[in-house]
């Protein structure tokens, strides 16, 4: 028995070393307890052990879910412990802010949960198994039969992560892909960008796991028409810059980001997380298909482009998520793309040449393949800077992008050599409705917001407040803790989670859109609000109404954009 | 039976007899005041001040350590087991083993008797007088709070807890590192400092804390050797200090340093980023779940009334399961522990 307990690939252990990297702080110490811990392990085990952490029951390549439900979860395991799951179940839920962590509480202290349980000491193979098991089999009452007999063989800690693999989610443990990749590399001895390339390339940290435990990383390579992750940018700070020579600025396009692969009559577009696009837009698929490129894979934006102006945002929605568009939408929401890296040309990754050759080559092929490409500008002065923001602001874009030079493409990762600079589209003054009890990090506490506008003067609503939109963030951690005390105060009714509140605080919020919902009561809804401010100087009757919201969205529409004539953001090369 | 009533935010009142329990109106002839916390003190002083025909009751040590966080009128010292006689009830006292001073009040009139528990604990925290119920054969009406009145509440035992705050603090200390105990000023740093006696550093309590441990050693209480909280010799002592604290500059000078949170919140996992804490000691001066359900059951009262809970329908439900009349006394939990 005590042997068995020790072998390395015991899903308890590996459950005790999830949860001692949660208890640890600091990226670096946790990343040095994964990788003592992977050295322990063969490397079959080493590639189970890393789709556990970093993507759950299965690999992400491989499309399962284990389909099981929250509900489902939570009922079978009010009833695996004796409790009531409407009357307690769910009230502990809400006071923990986690379905497992309630689950893992509840069959520790409860003596009818302990007594069904008998170790098993599966091995991380079994577990995965059984979580194939959970997929395969189709039913509420199945499925929950399956998930009792896997509770009496586990721990209730082991139990808490398994049920955080079936979400195929994060474990919550602050250590995400990235950190299981750092702690590869340690244990295995290898590069971590390549690793970091390989996993891109094979999308499965299992797949990579092996190959790095058998030295065959170089086997890893790019396929055309496989998307290759974003290189992100991150908010320009007043300290991420030192030299402003080192970068160069482009406008930032007010569309949706595309990564273009070409290759003759072939085409294919993906989208910013990754999913095939193509059939949306079936005219560029046509335009890019017809110049016979050699194999080639371009980053860029699509944007609505009509009378020699790049239209706002929420006309491109009109195409967005429509397959085979009809003729009329496509002449109604004519796109264009605009290039503004390469990736790949000629059988040859070029992410990791420096952006200014990148961009030598992107225009060589622009001016051969005539398509647009995002015009470039020199600077060396933040004056400089501010004044291309307003242009671009003017051309209808929402910013800048200011590129490093010198950096390569990093893929997938958010780092200082890109860098955004955005200004918000606007903010108002709203008041909150709603609480609602927050889940994770901000368990147990109210951090969930409903925030309504004022419609007391509109014949149209017999309400004092309707809700507009619900805010997560943008509040210090001082300022949630000092919200949950006010909304103490507050609270007029709860139902579950949430509490129904007096409306007295306001809250300034700040959002990037004002776009038109049918579906919601004030008939528009913003798109990431947040708060800027809490507005304790405020009182409910200083909350801005509905009206202004709307006049709001009009000027915005309706606000000139100047078209790409004189000054331009694309350009294409001669 | 007494009438029992919920006055809004003032606590709790027996209109019969005119007595308040941790109650901030004036509009009763007795109020009771069960501990020292801050939300269990009257804060209505205006309202108080004047009424001559009004009496507030606690115990000695409360009475001290209300005095100390700055509380001027005039309080009845009522030792614990001695019995206040007045025309309409009688009132005894009897350790809560919440804090230092704790009180329940047993509470006996024409009309039947009844317990009021405030915040208890039982088994007693160490730092207390113990826990101990009133003698009698039956407890017509018990009103008993359940701050954790759920099931994903079981606290470990006091002596798995003591063993769990000195690793924490010796491994710290041995790594170079300064313990950093959080915890309420009252109550759960004079209880850790205990708990933590035998270890030879010196303790350091966070200012409002210090001058409250006077009162425990006056009433037997070891809690080693200890000093107020000193920026420029924290270094490598053990420090307790309220969670709010260390965001106005606590120990910021210190660059190694461990902190445990120390709390029945603490079960949360959420707690360890909402605190930065490395350590999580779910270390509570309130009943845990089981607890309470077990006081309920041993009392058997002809009726329970819930104060003080998240989610009152958990607690209520499984009272009347095991066929009690429970009902619930509206009253917003609070953090505060």
């Amino acid at each position: 028995m005590q042997k068995k307990q020790e072998a390395a690939d015991n899903f308890e252990l590996w459950a005790r070393l999830v949860q001692d990297i949660a208890e640890t702080r600091g990226s670096n110490a946790k990343v040095e307890l994964c990788a003592n811990y992977f050295a322990l392990l063969a490397p079959s085990e080493v590639s189970l052990a890393c789709q556990f952490m970093g993507e759950g029951a299965f690999s992400n390549i491989s499309g399962k879910r284990a389909s099981v439900g929250a509900r489902t979860i939570g009922v079978a395991a009010a009833d695996y412990c004796g409790i009531d799951y409407d009357i307690v179940f769910k009230a502990c839920r809400t006071a923990s802010g986690s379905s497992t962590e309630t689950i893992q509480r509840l069959f520790e202290n409860l003596p009818e949960a302990r007594q069904k349980n008998t170790l098993q000491h599966w091995n991380l193979a079994r577990i995965s198994e059984l979580a194939e098991e959970l997929a395969q089999t189709c039913g509420r009452k199945d499925k929950q039969r399956i998930l009792t007999r896997i509770w009496g063989g586990l721990s209730p800690l082991a139990t808490k992560y398994f049920l955080r693999l079936l979400s195929q989610g994060s474990l919550r443990i602050g250590f995400e892909s990235r950190s299981v990749l750092q702690a590869l590399a340690r244990s295995s001895q290898v590069d971590y960008e390549q690793l970091r390339y390989a996993h891109m390339l094979t999308g499965s940290l299992a797949k990579t796991a092996v190959l790095a435990c058998t030295n065959r990383l170089d086997q890893a390579q790019f396929k055309l028409f496989n998307p290759i992750a974003f290189m992100l940018a991150a908010p320009l700070h007043s300290k991420s810059v030192d030299h402003w020579q080192d970068f160069i600025a482009e406008e930032k396009f007010d569309g949706m980001r595309c990564q273009l692969h070409a290759h003759g009559p072939k085409v294919e577009l993906f989208s910013r997380d990754l999913n095939a696009i193509t059939n949306q837009f079936p005219e560029l698929v046509e335009l890019f298909g017809g110049k016979k490129f050699p194999p080639t894979v371009i980053d860029g934006e699509i944007c609505i482009f009509r009378d020699q102006t790049i239209q706002p945002f929420q006309e491109l929605q009109k195409r967005m998520g429509v397959k085979k568009p009809s003729k009329e939408l496509m002449s109604k929401y004519p796109v264009v793309f605009i290039g503004y890296d390469l990736l790949y040309l000629d059988q040859k990754e070029t992410v990791s040449q420096s952006l200014t050759q990148r961009r030598i080559n992107l225009q060589k092929l622009a001016k051969i393949f005539q398509f647009p490409i995002s015009k470039q500008h020199s600077i060396d002065s933040k004056d400089q800077v501010d004044q291309l923001f307003e242009q671009a602001l003017a051309h209808g874009n929402e910013g800048l992008m200011l590129k490093e030079k010198n950096a390569p493409y990093s893929f997938g990762e958010r780092k200082n050599h890109w860098l955004k600079v955005k200004r918000p589209s606007g903010s108002i003054d709203t008041v909150i409705l709603y609480a609602q009890a927050g889940s994770g990090k901000r368990g147990g506490s109210y951090s969930d917001f409903t925030l309504g506008v004022s419609v007391k003067e509109d014949p149209r609503y017999e309400e004092e407040f309707i809700p507009i939109g619900k805010a997560y963030g943008g509040y210090t951690d001082q300022e949630w803790k000092d919200l949950n005390k006010a909304i103490k105060g507050c609270i007029i009714d709860r139902f579950g989670p949430t509490a129904q509140l007096r409306p007295e605080i306001v809250v300034e919020l700040e959002f990037e859109a004002i776009q038109p919902n049918s579906r919601t009561k004030a008939k528009y809804t913003l798109r990431f609000p947040r708060f800027k401010a809490i507005r304790w100087d405020l009182s409910p009757k200083d909350v801005d109404s509905l009206e202004h919201v709307e006049l709001l969205f009009k000027e915005h529409q309706s606000k000139e954009r100047s078209p790409q004539k004189s000054s331009r953001s694309f350009l294409y090369p001669k | 039976m007494l009438k029992v009533k919920k006055a809004r935010y003032h606590g709790i009142k027996l209109p019969e007899l005119s007595i308040g329990l941790d109650y901030s109106d004036a509009d009763v002839q007795h109020i009771f005041v069960s501990h020292a916390h801050a939300d269990h003190i009257p804060r209505n002083r205006k309202f108080l001040r004047g009424h001559t025909s009004l009496a507030i009751y606690a115990t000695p040590a409360t009475a001290a350590l209300m005095r100390l966080r700055g509380f001027k009128e005039d309080i009845v010292e009522l030792p614990f087991f001695e019995t206040l006689t007045t025309d309409l009830f009688t009132m005894t006292l009897y350790p809560a083993g919440h804090i230092l001073g704790s009180a329940m009040a047993f509470i006996e009139s024409g009309v039947g008797n009844i317990l009021y528990t405030g915040d208890c604990k039982t088994p007693a925290s160490p730092a207390t007088e113990g826990f101990e119920l009133p003698k009698v054969r039956q407890v017509d009406q018990l009103i008993i709070e359940a701050t954790f009145g759920m099931p994903i509440y079981r606290w470990k035992s006091n002596e798995e807890l003591q063993s769990d705050l000195v690793s924490f603090a010796r491994k710290a200390l041995d790594e170079c590192y300064t313990p950093i105990f959080l915890g309420y000023n009252l109550g759960k740093a004079q209880e850790m400092m205990h708990m933590l006696r035998e270890l030879p550093e010196t303790k350091q309590i966070h200012g409002a804390g210090y001058p409250l441990c006077a009162v425990y050693e006056e009433y037997g209480i070891d809690l080693g050797a200890y000093e107020r909280y000193n920026r420029t010799s924290s270094e490598g002592c053990l420090l307790f200090t309220p969670n709010s604290s260390l965001e106005s500059g606590f120990a910021s000078h210190i660059k190694k340093k461990k902190i445990a949170y120390c709390s029945g919140w603490a079960s949360h996992e959420a707690r360890r980023t909402q605190t930065q804490a490395h350590s999580l000691i779910p270390l509570s001066d309130h009943l845990d779940y089981f607890e309470l359900i077990n006081l309920c059951e041993y009392l058997q009262p002809k009726r329970i009334y819930i104060t003080h809970t998240p989610d009152s329908k958990v607690v209520l439900h499984d009272l009347q399961q095991r066929g009690h009349d429970a009902v619930y006394l509206g009253m917003m939990y609070e953090e505060l522990e």
